[in-house]
């Protein structure tokens, strides 16, 4: 019988054709776009600002904010407001008078991101640090009476002349593919929701599971043989995303996926994944009462999850709030083992506590689903 | 033999079958009518064991319902009203996966195959199968644990009538078989010609079981129905036509319409006294 149920999932898995898409190319094609999305992600330098100076002091303090933003690589100016991201307006009487401080406005004329202004912020008070402190040096020269050459040179503005950023071994350090990698394996294999959670609400409505019940078929045989074909589904997911990541990203000079961890690890991991993201499925199976309110609600629960749990944005950004309120997606528990598989080397024991988590919280939700769909097929579903 | 004792089934406050009792004769093809949510798909959900009831007793087969449900489930089958299959499987694909369930031998699932006349379309996808054939593949899935009792929801709905014949002559060939049959259907001609009792069923209550041939007896109706040979004139007469060639009309009024006829060089074939059918008796009870 046991044998019967895993057979008729399977051919019903292979012949669903929009779900196979869904499973395996689309975790594929999201690896291969966000690890070469993000493989500048880092390198700040890159990112300029078209920018619209405009200058009411008409002082030589203005001109020379003016021509400092002009030299610096950073910012691209511009007379033009609708090219423009930002307007930078210096007021009349500018660094003028010390006693009464007037301030530089900045007005942001493009929907720039939180983290992106950030960046702009960092960029812009350097270049007018720098300017402060040429300026408070020329006032020391005329004190002083002796001229030092290009003073704002001499000091120590950048961070790459104030400290060296190196890690312990040249293997540690995160390319973006081991970065992105984790995630989209997370978030693929709880893709395995919508299509199982489908096909079992067809089941319940077009009574093929009253029907199963009138031949004595058990509720947890229809339920577990559910289990067996999308592990196995979830684990070739999780082998050809790897490949992705090992033999295709390196072909759009993306640095390819580096595996520290132990290949137990990851065995283990992926299967403790796969049941929990099948404990959700199941769930919603029993209490969506339409195959269309399944889809719809688990793909925003899919995206729930994940950004939830880390997968759309870092969690380390994430505000402390949110970093605890990530702890109760199981996505955040997988996400967390693979990252430590991926980055710190990590083995069966590292993952084990995760692991743990993802099995316990696959086997409950199974269990909870047994009990309702009992309950609603005794009530004639 | 089905026996059925002060059967009570309550959906919250509403009474889906209320103080119902019944027996059905095994063997028999029986008939089941009841306008929607009258409980007849409540009745046969008990009778197969898949809902549970709240007060009474069921035996089906000498097996208590209450203690022997597993018994009860391996002697019986039900074709539900839905299509109750996976459409992305063959039809050959189908019956192996529910033959497998049930652990049927290979001559149950042959004579499914025979029986619903599906040899023809066993390596075709089901949901690339005719309305009819689907249908038929639906039946044939309820064979397979070779049951002593099917219970039959409106099998019939949304077939072409050929089909239908078809279908018809199948049950018709479970009873030779020694099979119980449980039907029910919205379309009484059907009823009329598979059953050989009915009860019908109304609001969860027993409102009359009987035989078909006593609920369609004389003492009913005073009723007369004439069948004429075929004639494009009958249309424009004055008399209550009811199909192409069939007139009804009442033993007091029946020189005058025969007259009617006769001047109009329209042949009888063939009158019928005291007739009524089923759909009208059903109408009656159920008022």
């Amino acid at each position: 019988m046991f044998q019967a149920m895993i057979k008729k999932e399977f051919l019903l898995l292979i012949r669903d054709r929009q779900a196979l898409i869904a499973l395996f190319i689309m975790p594929a094609i999201f690896i291969l776009i966000m690890s070469v999305a993000l493989r500048d992600q880092f390198k700040q330098e890159q990112i300029s600002f078209n920018i619209m100076v405009l200058d009411q002091a008409h002082s030589s303090n203005s001109k020379k904010l003016y021509k400092s933003l002009l030299e610096n690589k950073s910012f691209h100016l511009t007379n033009e407001s609708s090219q423009a991201a930002l307007k930078i307006i210096i007021p009349k009487g500018y660094l003028q008078n010390p006693k009464t401080h007037t301030k530089l406005q900045v007005v942001v004329l493009d929907a720039l991101k939180g983290d992106i202004l950030e960046i702009f912020k960092a960029k812009f008070t350097k270049v007018l640090l720098k300017r402060e402190i040429a300026s408070i040096q020329d006032k020391l020269n005329l004190m002083l009476k002796t001229k030092i050459k290009n003073p704002s040179q001499e000091l120590l503005l950048d961070a790459d002349q104030l400290f060296t950023l190196s890690y312990q071994k040249s293997d540690d350090i995160p390319t973006s593919t081991q970065q992105s990698v984790p995630s989209w394996i997370v978030f693929g294999m709880f893709f395995v929701i919508i299509p199982m959670s489908t096909v079992f609400i067809n089941e319940r409505k077009q009574n093929t599971l009253a029907r199963l019940n009138s031949m004595n078929t058990p509720l947890w045989l229809m339920i577990f043989s559910k289990v067996l074909p999308y592990i196995v589904v979830n684990q070739l997911q999780v082998v050809i995303m790897l490949g992705v990541g090992i033999f295709i990203v390196p072909l759009f000079d993306t640095p390819a996926l580096l595996i520290n961890g132990t290949v137990g690890a990851i065995a283990l991991l992926s299967l403790a994944l796969s049941v929990s993201a099948i404990g959700v499925a199941s769930l919603l199976a029993v209490l969506a009462s339409s195959a269309e309110q399944a889809t719809t609600i688990g793909g925003i629960l899919n995206i729930l999850l994940g950004a939830i749990g880390g997968v759309m944005v870092p969690k380390f950004i994430m505000p402390e709030a949110m970093q605890k309120l990530s702890q109760i997606s199981p996505m955040s528990w997988g996400l967390d083992g693979f990252l430590d598989i991926f980055l710190k080397a990590g083995d069966i024991s590292m993952i084990f506590t995760n692991a743990l988590m993802l099995f316990a919280f696959g086997l409950i939700t199974l269990i909870i689903s047994m009990i309702i769909l009992q309950i609603r097929m005794n009530k004639g579903l | 033999m089905i026996k059925i004792d002060s059967l009570t089934k309550k959906y919250g406050d509403f009474y889906a079958l209320k103080d119902f009792s019944l027996e059905i004769p095994e063997g028999t093809i029986f008939g089941l009518l009841g306008v929607n949510g009258a409980g007849k798909t409540t009745l046969l959900s008990i009778l197969n064991g898949l809902v549970n009831f709240d007060s009474g007793s069921v035996e089906v087969f000498s097996y208590d319902l209450k203690t022997q449900k597993k018994e009860i489930k391996a002697i019986s089958s039900i074709i539900p009203q839905n299509l109750a299959f996976y459409e992305q499987l063959s039809v050959k694909e189908n019956l192996d996966f529910f033959a497998s369930i049930q652990k049927s031998s290979q001559d149950s699932l042959q004579r499914s195959i025979e029986v619903n006349s599906l040899k023809e379309i066993l390596h075709q996808k089901a949901s690339t199968l005719s309305g009819g054939q689907k249908r038929r593949l639906n039946i044939a899935i309820g064979l397979l644990n070779n049951p002593k009792i099917i219970y039959f929801d409106e099998p019939t709905v949304g077939v072409d009538p050929r089909s239908r014949g078809e279908i018809l002559d199948s049950i018709k060939s479970y009873k030779e078989m020694g099979i119980t049959v449980i039907y029910t259907s919205h379309y009484m001609h059907e009823i009329e010609y598979l059953c050989d009792e009915v009860a019908i069923i109304n609001q969860g209550e027993l409102i009359k079981h009987d035989k078909l041939d006593n609920l369609l007896s004389n003492r009913v109706s005073d009723k007369v129905l004439i069948e004429t040979i075929a004639n494009a004139k009958t249309a424009s007469l004055k008399v209550k036509l009811l199909e192409k060639n069939f007139i009804e009309t009442t033993q007091e009024k029946l020189c005058e319409v025969l007259n009617i006829l006769d001047e109009n060089a329209i042949f009888v074939k063939q009158i019928k006294y005291g007739t009524t059918d089923l759909e009208n008796y059903f109408l009656k009870v159920t008022e």
